[in-house]
């Protein structure tokens, strides 16, 4: 193969690279550095990611074409059948929703009656997934709402079955969610038979959070539905995480090792909402 | 000055390609594999054609891809600009190899790469090794000789000498 004869370097012509490394080394460690401790790098980071948004759409863009044509293109049938079995649980749901008028009058009373009201409001803003994380060791994904719709960093996000994770960085018109399941993850949970509180973490493993700080003599028992707590904030209370998979106890330990299974599905995500929390005026 | 910005645009192309095809999702029954293909673009730039990819350009495509996959910023970055800097540096060495030896080069480059996102990964407090990036770098080093034939081919139509 030819060399091309520009890129031919004399001996003693001063080539920096080397400097050049040591430079970059020195600044990635920097930035990696502000990264992990919240650093200026967030607002960097978010401007940028507005460049980053176009490439994301663009390298999903064979995937979400190829669902959205293998949704158009299902069978006729299949889709009549899809939409009797909406409309049956659309009745039960309705049916169920006319008790909440009377649950919700009584709710009032009784919080009048203590004196105190629930401080938070709730919207809830529908979005589409644009991306998954491809990284096997990184529990993300990208939704395409953003700041601009209103998104702030650190809001719930669910799914019809339950919590699915938080908004940790905000890309200006999509924003990254960081699953419940990831590693990094800890959410503030009560087990609703008990009524004990603690905190699950994500194990890695999309089906699996693990909770480590119940003790031996706890009622806890397999099956057993978890809420989120409202502890810490970040949370709104009262949304269902999941269900007690497993209870095990450990020879010499003084805490139950239990596990729970999320009951929103982490594998196939489709339809989600971010749970925007409003502090009242009143307040 | 028009044949730079021509081979300039034609460099920051393909860079482009790789990118999107790094961080394209793949169905799911290759979950886990994630080729390389940003550094296998790398590489390649750095050793057969020094003038149109330096250590500093690679820096810039790795913050991309920091961007883009969501993790801490600048790891990627740092892990490309070694690896640019590496092959940039024994490019000689390397060039005149026959194929088989260049895909052994790669790997260990590759496998370089990993080493320092475990490093990283150990200081940011989550150690974990993943069996499927291991299995990603040997697909990628299989790979690279159709992977470099490719490059070698586009280049030799668009770089203007």
């Amino acid at each position: 193969m030819a060399i091309n004869p520009g890129q031919r370097i004399h001996r003693y012509e001063k080539n920096y690279s080397s400097y050049r490394l040591i430079f970059v080394i020195i600044l990635s460690c920097v930035l990696m550095y502000q990264d992990t401790q919240d650093g200026y790098s967030k607002t960097i980071r978010t401007y940028l990611s507005v460049f980053a948004y176009p490439i994301t759409y663009a390298a999903n863009l064979p995937k979400n074409t190829i669902e959205g044509l293998r949704l158009r293109l299902s069978e006729r049938a299949s889709i009549i059948d899809e939409s009797k079995k909406l409309k049956e649980e659309n009745i039960l749901l309705k049916s169920q929703l006319q008790e909440i008028y009377k649950l919700d009058a009584e709710n009032r009373r009784l919080y009048e009656l203590l004196g105190s009201y629930p401080d938070k409001k709730r919207n809830f803003l529908f979005a589409d997934i644009i991306a998954t994380s491809s990284v096997p060791d990184r529990r993300q994904i990208i939704i395409n709402k953003g700041s601009t719709d209103g998104v702030n960093i650190g809001d719930a996000v669910a799914d019809p079955n339950g919590i699915i994770g938080h908004v940790i960085r905000d890309q200006v018109f999509s924003s990254e969610i960081l699953l419940i399941s990831d590693l990094e993850h800890a959410i503030p949970i009560e087990i609703t038979s008990t009524g004990e509180r603690a905190i699950a973490y994500g194990s890695g493993d999309m089906n699996r959070l693990e909770i480590r700080s119940i003790s031996l003599n706890s009622k806890v028992q397999k099956g057993d539905v978890v809420i989120t707590s409202g502890l810490g904030g970040r949370y709104p209370e009262g949304f269902p995480v999941g269900e007690i998979s497993r209870v095990k106890k450990i020879e010499g330990e003084n805490l139950l090792a239990i596990d729970l299974s999320p009951f929103a599905n982490l594998d196939v995500i489709n339809e989600i909402w971010v749970i925007q929390t409003e502090v009242s005026k009143d307040e | 000055m028009n044949k730079k910005i021509n081979n300039l645009i034609f460099v920051w192309l393909i860079m482009l390609v790789t990118t999107m095809m790094t961080i394209m999702p793949l169905p799911h029954f290759f979950y886990g594999i994630r080729i390389e293909w940003v550094a296998l673009g790398v590489i390649f730039f750095s050793i057969m054609n020094v003038s149109l990819m330096g250590v500093i350009a690679a820096w810039a495509i790795g913050l991309l891809l920091d961007l883009l996959q969501g993790g801490l910023l600048g790891e990627n970055a740092l892990i490309l600009s070694v690896i640019s800097y590496l092959s940039y540096r024994f490019r000689f060495q390397i060039r005149v190899y026959p194929d088989w030896q260049i895909m052994v080069v790669t790997l260990f480059l590759l496998s370089f790469g990993n080493l320092i996102s475990l490093w990283i990964r150990g200081f940011s407090g989550r150690v974990l090794f993943v069996t499927e990036e291991w299995l990603s770098i040997v697909i990628a080093a299989l790979i690279w000789p159709i992977f470099m034939r490719i490059l070698q081919t586009l280049q030799n139509y668009f770089v203007e000498e």
